[in-house]
């Protein structure tokens, strides 16, 4: 801490208190991010196969834990490619903005109990609206790569998350009338007093996960790049760098939104003996841990089950768990 | 009351799936570590190829041709004489076209002399077409019995 503060003053030094700070916290965020993504595609990739018996990567480093190191030099040494008739500026632009809602939400989670940090007011507002622009990317990258596949797996995304934000925001919501704040650092801080909310909130919680399951566009959910119908989906048309951007956004989406199931649900930085960063990072990687174990263990879904699951079955329960929390919270005080 | 029951029944058997994949993230690898662990070759019928017998330390061939008779997809080419002195042949080539072999073991039950049999090679790729003529005399090398020195 005392060398970050020694760095941040050195910086202050030729741009200021403010833009070193900014600069500083948003250089750590991303490291971190880049370094949880190459970490979260070996997890990836080794737990896959030990849940069908094989063993995932073993030739690079000890037991294949640099092959994702690898994949990143391979990825960067590619050729990239623009195919013809595309929508240029949009096609450019698509995989620089996919990670900037994640970078902003990743953020705003609340870390520690520390004063001041992360202490937004409406942090779960801003998050949510914050992760549902996601989307907006995807489908530029859809359209403008002009091609079949990318335009139906942008669609496809579109109408997934507009259906799944819903279930997620009604499960948030529960929580937000228990806590009766908004802000994450309060919603943490009430957990304190009582227990954890997935306690509480069992239907919710389980809500929640689903909704980000298909916010992440991860199996079963992962209609926008089904391999079998469509290719790639909406990244298809892309490569080398491009493409892993995509694949950066995608893992450290599942990293932003599990660390927010955690602390909604989870209690966030609390537990004893560790330091609350870790404390939420276990739990984060947790949730995580059951988004892999899922996706390796159901088949995709198809289409309309999935519209039909979404509209028919989780809003509707969504609905009526807030209601009935309502009602509870108002009776029991 | 159908359709609780139905809901229930699925998502009981969405725990069942996920119990199935945890069961196997615990249990023993199936992978095989192939250049480095090598495969018990010991059942495996691979190409043909001559038995060395050791009490001769050779393979006892005749050329009698039996194999190529019965071969199906006539992959056999067999030449031979017979050696000075000696009364039995002796094969001086012997070819086996591994592209058109099946496998399928006649040339080894028909053999007189049983100096045939599946080998336990399991990695035969090649680059040309050539290759995929095994010549089954190669690893004896120069046959002694032609050298002059009758056995």
């Amino acid at each position: 801490m005392t060398l970050l503060t020694g760095l941040r003053d050195w910086i202050a030094g030729f741009l200021g208190e403010f833009l070193a700070t900014w600069l500083l916290g948003a250089a750590l965020i991303m490291t971190f991010l880049a370094f949880n993504v190459l970490f979260l595609v070996l997890a990836e990739r080794k737990l896959a196969g030990h849940f069908q018996r094989r063993v995932g990567p073993m030739e690079v480093g000890p037991h294949g834990s640099l092959q994702s190191i690898a994949d990143m030099i391979k990825l960067l040494g590619k050729q990239i490619l623009t195919p013809v008739a595309t929508d240029r500026f949009v096609y450019l632009l698509a995989p620089l903005m996919v990670f900037l809602p994640t970078l902003c939400v990743a953020s705003l989670i609340p870390l520690t109990g520390a004063e001041a940090f992360a202490n937004q007011p409406y942090g779960l507002l801003v998050i949510i609206a914050l992760s549902g622009v996601t989307v907006l990317s995807i489908f530029m990258a859809g359209w403008s790569s002009n091609n079949k596949y990318a335009v139906l797996g942008g669609m496809r995304s579109v109408s997934q998350v507009i259906a799944y934000e819903i279930p997620v925001l009604l499960a948030a919501l529960s929580v937000v009338m228990i806590a009766q704040t908004t802000n994450l650092r309060q919603i943490v801080e009430a957990q304190a007093n009582t227990h954890w909310y997935v306690l509480y909130q069992p239907i919710a919680a389980l809500l929640f996960f689903i909704g980000i399951t298909a916010e992440t566009n991860r199996a079963p959910f992962d209609i926008p790049e089904a391999e079998s119908e469509l290719v790639g989906g909406f990244h298809t048309e892309y490569s080398g760098m491009r493409f892993a951007m995509f694949f950066f956004a995608e893992y450290t989406n599942m990293l932003v939104l599990g660390a927010l199931g955690a602390t909604l649900f989870l209690g966030g930085w609390l537990g004893p003996w560790l330091p609350g960063p870790v404390w939420l990072l276990l739990k984060t990687y947790a949730v995580i841990f059951v988004l892999i174990w899922v996706r390796w263990t159901f088949p995709r879904l198809r289409f309309d089950q999935l519209m039909s699951f979404a509209w028919k079955l989780l809003i509707p329960v969504a609905l009526l768990n807030l209601v009935i929390t309502a009602i509870l919270v108002h009776g029991v005080g | 009351m159908g359709y609780l029951r139905r809901f229930a029944t699925g998502a009981w058997s969405l725990v069942v799936g996920l119990k199935v994949t945890a069961n196997h993230l615990f249990r023993r690898r199936v992978t095989l570590f192939y250049p480095h662990e090598l495969p018990d070759a010991s059942h495996w019928g691979g190409p043909i190829e001559l038995v060395t017998f050791p009490a001769t330390g050779t393979h006892d061939c005749i050329a009698c041709n039996a194999c190529v008779r019965v071969c199906p997809s006539d992959c056999f080419t067999v030449e031979g004489k017979r050696p000075e002195g000696a009364k039995k042949m002796r094969a001086t080539k012997f070819l086996i076209d591994f592209s058109t072999c099946s496998l399928c073991g006649l040339c080894i039950d028909v053999c007189p002399t049983d100096t045939l049999q599946y080998s336990q090679r399991y990695d035969e790729a090649f680059y040309t077409r050539n290759e995929t003529f095994n010549d089954l005399l190669a690893p004896f090398g120069e046959d002694p019995t032609f050298a002059g020195k009758p056995t």
